[in-house]
């Protein structure tokens, strides 16, 4: 495996790592601009959506795979994503001290970093092979 | 029929649309992943980075549908 390709799958890693890195900076910041709570509801939401995205891509992983399913990794990762992470997220929901907006405003940050960072990498031209190729050629 | 009345009945449709879309968007990508791995497996990889990146873009939809159910929940009144 070349280290281009290397970079790639690490791409989902990275992208948790910044967003945990951005949420850390961002917090008082947040405390100081706008408010115990709802920096505290911007910082469950981006967490929350980590969390997620950590749970998705091992479920991905585990499923889509040249060798065939892992049937008991996924059934295991899918047990404690679908019902635990999807009750915590419920659960902040009702936090009444929580705004739903900031926690949506926290959980779109990886979303945001993730589309910040695709488009860095298209630009910067990171994804193209030695011989010229796409990724989505290679794909 | 009034505000409240059609709310009722436009969220739980509304939030079913959204599961129904990502289901479907989440099921052809699916497919169309484990056949480009099928087709090249040393791609996997890559492949398994793009799935995961356009899973948690359909799941980020069906979650803001979920969260504006919610949020609207609180206006249907007794």
């Amino acid at each position: 495996m070349t280290k281009n390709s290397d970079a790639n799958i690490n791409f989902v890693g990275r992208t948790i790592r910044t967003t945990g890195i951005v949420l850390l900076v961002f917090l008082p910041f947040g405390f100081y601009y706008l408010g115990t709570f709802h920096a505290l509801a911007i910082f469950s939401g981006g967490v929350w959506g980590i969390i997620n995205l950590i749970f998705l891509s091992a479920m991905v992983r585990a499923a889509v795979r040249p060798d065939g399913a892992d049937t008991r990794r996924v059934a295991s990762v899918g047990l404690i994503k679908f019902p635990l992470l999807y009750l915590a997220g419920y659960f902040l929901l009702k936090v009444p001290q929580f705004d739903a907006l900031f926690l949506l405003i926290g959980f779109s940050s990886l979303i945001a970093i993730m589309v910040l960072k695709s488009l860095g990498r298209l630009l910067l031209g990171l994804d193209i092979g030695k011989n010229g190729e796409h990724m989505q050629k290679a794909i | 029929m009034d505000y409240q009345t059609m709310l009722a009945w436009a969220l739980p449709v509304g939030v079913g649309m959204a599961a129904i879309g990502s289901a479907l968007g989440l099921g052809r990508a699916v497919g169309s992943a484990m056949e480009a791995i099928g087709r090249q497996p040393e791609a996997a990889g890559k492949i398994q980075t793009a799935m995961i990146i356009g899973a948690a873009l359909i799941e980020a939809l069906t979650i803001y549908a979920l969260v504006v159910f919610f949020i609207l929940q609180g206006k249907i009144g007794g």
